[in-house]
């Protein structure tokens, strides 16, 4: 009854979706549109033409073999968000619900990394990865050991990662773990009654509880791995060593703001939002959440 | 839930005071620099420039005398300078180092009208984009206004520094060159010879390396720029390398194969493609590394002024250039834009800043001895001994050649820069790099 | 009640302590080296500082004007902040309570633009605001700043508002409330824990955001203060000591904040989540 009327409607929804068109799919038509023109330069000069390209540079797409690298290392980065960085969180919180004290201490420190800026995060491990008196070189060097290029080809992947993957886990933790406060005790209860362990209890309660929880996670870690940048690019930028830490969202940026070639770097946005499209689509389709869960991923 | 009330209260609040002085600050600024100038401006009515009918005016400039460069505190003292000679004039500065960022963004400004009134930029074909523009005024223009507009600069470097195009319309300061500096102490410590033809830079890196000390300080993912020219200059001599292709010159390629025959003499750091440039200076600086390829402006960073001397670069084995050939020129000046040109209250302004920095007086600071001043400036009187090496290199040098990307497109030069990690290591052909890079710059 | 020590609970907190010192860690080493002399960080980065000295922070303010800074920063956040929950509640108000066509097409844009990386909007954006001479001013990083965290906040709100049962409202439209009262009157209140949530996110995405900043602000004076670190880095790169005082100084107020609001987080995302 109350809302028959559609008019209040108009109020409510236009002036944030007005900011939205504005300030998010204009830029980005127009961003598309720039992927099929020769830009020469970031804006069209008064009196400058840019050449149609058309398709080259999506065609580009399928013969550059950094972008290969950077559609596997942003797969891989998926795949290893969902194993330790959703995964490392659920048990954190699984761990900290069991406990009767200092859950509140956790429930702060956790979120530490998510407040601090990634670049500044960024810094601090290049800090710690520098083979010229880096924190962890430093420590080797205590124990009389040789020191050890960090960021070598065959180990970046994984050390550029380490802190990628760290410094979100507060994020799912948070989440989650306010799903599991949001079970009632009194199954638990129920199943303690019937003698059921802890450990079962995990598996037979909190776990099937969560599914719809664990969805909003996963879709939002997933749809965030797409976008990975400025944490890597603050410890090594453009891909170092070798290219071989390139993700989507990095060689993007090379390519936009290092080498100047504006339309190719257009051109991996629409790639990266396509991918982010598709993927969080299969991850409903293959958790399908209980509940109807309406959120798609974050920053 | 009250809790929760006064947290959003106390937000609201801290945000509604900040709002409040925004607003209030956006109206007062102006009015408060009218009271100041006005101020000023009563005191200095002696001043036989100054007039009543000056207007204030406030001049956005912006210089590559910024950052880490060495003559950061220099521009900073003559715009100090200039606004106590001209107190109705308030300049508003925002100069940076020159990366490829930073040009990115100034391109920007130029395409949608966000230029500054007065930029020193280059005056290659690093400055096309924003050329294309076309928003500065030529000092023919100035000069039938202000005769002695530029009045001090030596016609030779006026003509260097002018554009593509061939019209001058930057008043240039100085020039540089780039050179291999060396750790000369670290050469005698283990009976070196320093690196003058490439046996004794290969004996210097074995040697080197073997006691570990890195042979060659230089970033190959941040900034390997000044390998690239010299190793194609030393391969193709000064006037292939100074063509411009469109297909790979056997040359170029056999410059660049180079960097793979270096990297694995082990001639690189360690972390080479990871480590930043700066990070890299440091290991030559501390005597951690023994040699570095760098452009004059480094020599002042140096903190050993006695033991660092240039060595001219050797020639490379089946190299065509001759010894002593060098890279350096002069790329940048002062340029005036239209916008400020058209504005009656600021051409003056601007006209009387680019002449304060491009003074005799402000071209010898600048200068230092370190490269070449676009004035007839006094030798200076005290140098260290690096500077005098350095003057002695560079007045040996056999020939002066422009670097690369004075003469091809930025994208294509870009994209040299970023392929030279690969090549070092063998993952791609240095000609394949070099005609995917002329292709670029043919489009 | 007496509390029982299995070997279990200790394993439990020896993994939960371990994972808190990785996230102290690293702040604890920052603010430490903080105080040291650069040369002191490279060459012994975990003792306490030998001398203690503040040089690097008179350092940092000498070079930056922090206040201003500080100031800036607030006055870009905030406004961000305040304006997102406005916004964001009332879509999801409008999104949740009526039926219209149109509707899911609607729905799928806003979580399609979750998906939009900021750089690949924000040259259209700058072009825009150069347009309308707004370039150097904060409402030229407020305003995309606002859209880029719209959706996410109408998702959580959306998520929330869906777990509150109509009777209430009902309730107020008999006695005679329009929706706009309704909508103050009821809603808002109710939606107080999901406000808090966005408004932290927001606050912390805003403030943390470097790349808008850069690109829109131009003149040093008006920089906010994440970005003195950038400036701090790229200029005085290997001044270690200087950079760890200028992410002490960046990071110090937004962890004042978040332990003084982070009951209220909870809260919100309790709701936000579950609710849904």
């Amino acid at each position: 009854m109350l809302y028959k009327k559609k008019w209040p409607l108009l109020v409510f929804l236009v002036p944030g979706f007005v900011m939205m068109l504005v300030f998010l799919y204009l830029p980005f038509i127009n961003n598309i549109r720039g992927s099929l023109y020769d830009m020469t330069s970031v804006v069209q000069m008064p009196g400058q033409e840019f050449k149609f390209i058309g398709l080259e540079n999506y065609k580009n797409l399928f013969i550059d073999p950094k972008i290969r690298i950077a559609i596997i290392n942003s797969f891989k980065m998926m795949g290893l968000t969902i194993v330790f960085q959703i995964g490392t969180a659920l048990l954190l919180a699984i761990l900290v619900d069991s406990i009767k004290h200092g859950q509140q201490f956790f429930r702060i420190v956790y979120f530490f990394p998510i407040v601090i800026s990634a670049t500044a995060i960024g810094l601090i491990f290049k800090l710690f990865y520098n083979y010229n008196g880096g924190m962890l070189n430093q420590l080797l060097e205590h124990f009389g050991k040789e020191p050890i290029n960090w960021l070598a080809p065959s180990i970046a992947f994984v050390m550029i990662s380490i802190p990628t993957l760290w410094s979100y886990v507060g994020f799912y933790f948070v989440i989650l773990l306010t799903g599991i406060n949001g079970i009632s005790d009194e199954m638990y209860e129920a199943a303690a009654i019937d003698g059921c362990s802890k450990f079962k209890q995990v598996f037979y309660i909190t776990l099937p509880l969560l599914r719809g929880v664990i969805c909003t996670c996963v879709t939002l870690g997933v749809t965030g791995a797409l976008k990975v940048f400025d944490l890597p690019w603050a410890i090594v930028p453009k891909g170092a060593p070798q290219g071989v830490t390139h993700f989507l969202g990095t060689y993007m940026y090379e390519q936009t703001f290092t080498i100047s070639n504006f339309d190719y770097g257009s051109t991996i946005a629409l790639l990266i939002v396509i991918f982010g499209v598709v993927v969080s689509w299969i991850v409903s389709r293959i958790i399908r959440p209980d509940k109807n869960l309406e959120y798609g991923g974050a920053e | 839930m009250s809790n929760m009330k006064k947290v959003l209260v106390m937000l609201l609040s801290i945000v509604l005071v900040f709002s409040f002085f925004t607003a209030c600050g956006k109206e007062g600024t102006p009015a408060g620099n009218k009271v100041d100038t006005k101020d000023k401006d009563n005191k200095k009515t002696d001043d036989k420039d100054v007039t009543d009918k000056q207007n204030p005016v406030t001049l956005i400039t912006v210089s590559m005398y910024g950052g880490t460069d060495p003559n950061a505190e220099n521009y900073q003292r003559h715009n100090a300078e200039f606004m106590a000679d001209y107190s109705y004039v308030t300049i508003e500065d925002d100069s940076q180092s020159a990366d490829q960022d930073w040009k990115t963004k100034i391109a920007a400004d130029f395409a949608v009208g966000n230029e500054p009134d007065v930029i020193q930029y280059f005056t290659d074909a690093n400055a096309s984009d924003v050329l294309a523009a076309d928003k500065f005024v030529s000092i023919d223009e100035i000069k039938a206004e202000y005769p002695d507009y530029a009045g001090d600069i030596l016609a030779s470097a006026l003509k260097a520094a002018s554009n593509p195009d061939g019209v001058s319309r930057a008043v240039p300061t100085t020039g540089y060159w780039e050179g291999l500096f060396c750790n000369k102490d670290l050469f005698d410590k283990f009976n070196l010879e320093l690196p003058t033809d490439w046996d004794k830079m290969l004996t210097a890196i074995d040697t080197f390396k073997a006691n570990n000390i890195v042979p060659i300080a230089v970033s190959l993912n941040n900034v390997p720029h000044y390998w690239v020219e010299f190793l194609m200059l030393s391969a193709a001599g000064p006037d292939g390398y100074s063509v411009v292709p469109t297909q790979a010159p056997a040359d170029w390629a056999k410059g660049l194969d180079m960097f793979k025959t270096l990297r694995d003499l082990g001639a690189f750091p360690v972390d080479t493609d990871t480590i930043d440039n700066d990070l890299a200076g440091e290991l030559f600086k501390n005597k951690e590394a023994a040699m570095q390829l760098d452009g004059s402006w480094y020599a002042g960073g140096i903190p050993d002024q006695d033991n660092t001397v240039l060595v001219s670069f050797p020639v490379i084995p089946g190299g065509k250039a001759q010894a002593g050939a060098m890279v350096g020129g002069i790329s940048s000046g002062f340029y005036i834009t239209k916008k400020a040109w058209n504005d009656p209250d600021k051409r003056d302004a601007a006209v009387k800043f680019v002449m304060a920095h491009t003074s005799k007086e402000a071209i010898t600071d600048y200068w230092g001895g370190n490269g070449q001043a676009a004035a007839a400036v006094d030798p200076l009187s005290t140098m260290t001994p690096l500077g005098v090496s350095g003057l002695e290199y560079s007045s040996a040098a056999t020939s002066i050649s422009s670097p690369t990307d004075a003469r091809i497109s930025q994208e294509a030069y870009n994209t040299l820069i970023a392929g030279i990690v690969d090549v070092s290591t063998g993952a791609k052909s240095s000609t394949d790099l070099l005609n995917e890079v002329l292709a670029i710059n043919a489009k | 009640m007496k509390r029982k020590l299995s070997i279990g609970y200790v394993i439990i907190y020896l993994v939960l302590i371990l994972w808190a010192i990785t996230t102290i860690f690293p702040f604890v080493w920052v603010i430490n080296n903080s105080f040291k002399p650069s040369r002191e960080v490279v060459n012994s980065s975990f003792s306490l500082p030998k001398e203690f000295t503040l040089a690097n922070y008179e350092n940092a303010f000498e070079k930056q004007n922090i206040l201003t800074s500080y100031y800036n920063s607030m006055v870009i956040s905030g406004s961000v902040t305040i304006s997102v929950m406005i916004l964001s509640s009332m879509m999801a108000f409008a999104m949740t309570r009526y039926n219209f066509k149109g509707k899911s097409i609607i729905n799928s844009l806003i979580i399609s633009s979750l998906m939009f990386p900021a750089f690949s909007t924000i040259i259209p954006v700058f072009k825009m605001m150069t347009d309308f001479n707004l370039l150097n001013k904060a409402i030229s990083v407020i305003l995309p700043q606002i859209a880029g965290n719209l959706s996410f906040a109408t998702l959580v709100m959306m998520g929330f508002l869906r777990g509150i049962p109509l009777e209430m409202e009902e309730a107020a439209y008999m006695e005679g409330a329009g929706v706009g009262s309704v909508f103050v009157r009821i809603i808002t209140p109710l939606l107080r824990p999901a406000l808090a949530t966005v408004a932290i996110f927001c606050f912390l995405w805003s403030y943390n955001d470097l790349f808008t900043q850069l690109i829109m602000i131009r003149r040093r004076v008006k920089y906010p203060i994440s970005a003195l670190l950038i400036e701090i880095s790229s200029k005085y790169g290997k001044d270690f000591g200087l950079m760890a005082a200028a992410v002490t100084l960046i990071i110090v107020p937004v962890l004042l904040v978040y332990v003084f609001l982070q009951k209220n987080i909870i809260k919100g995302l309790t709701a936000g989540a579950i609710k849904g």
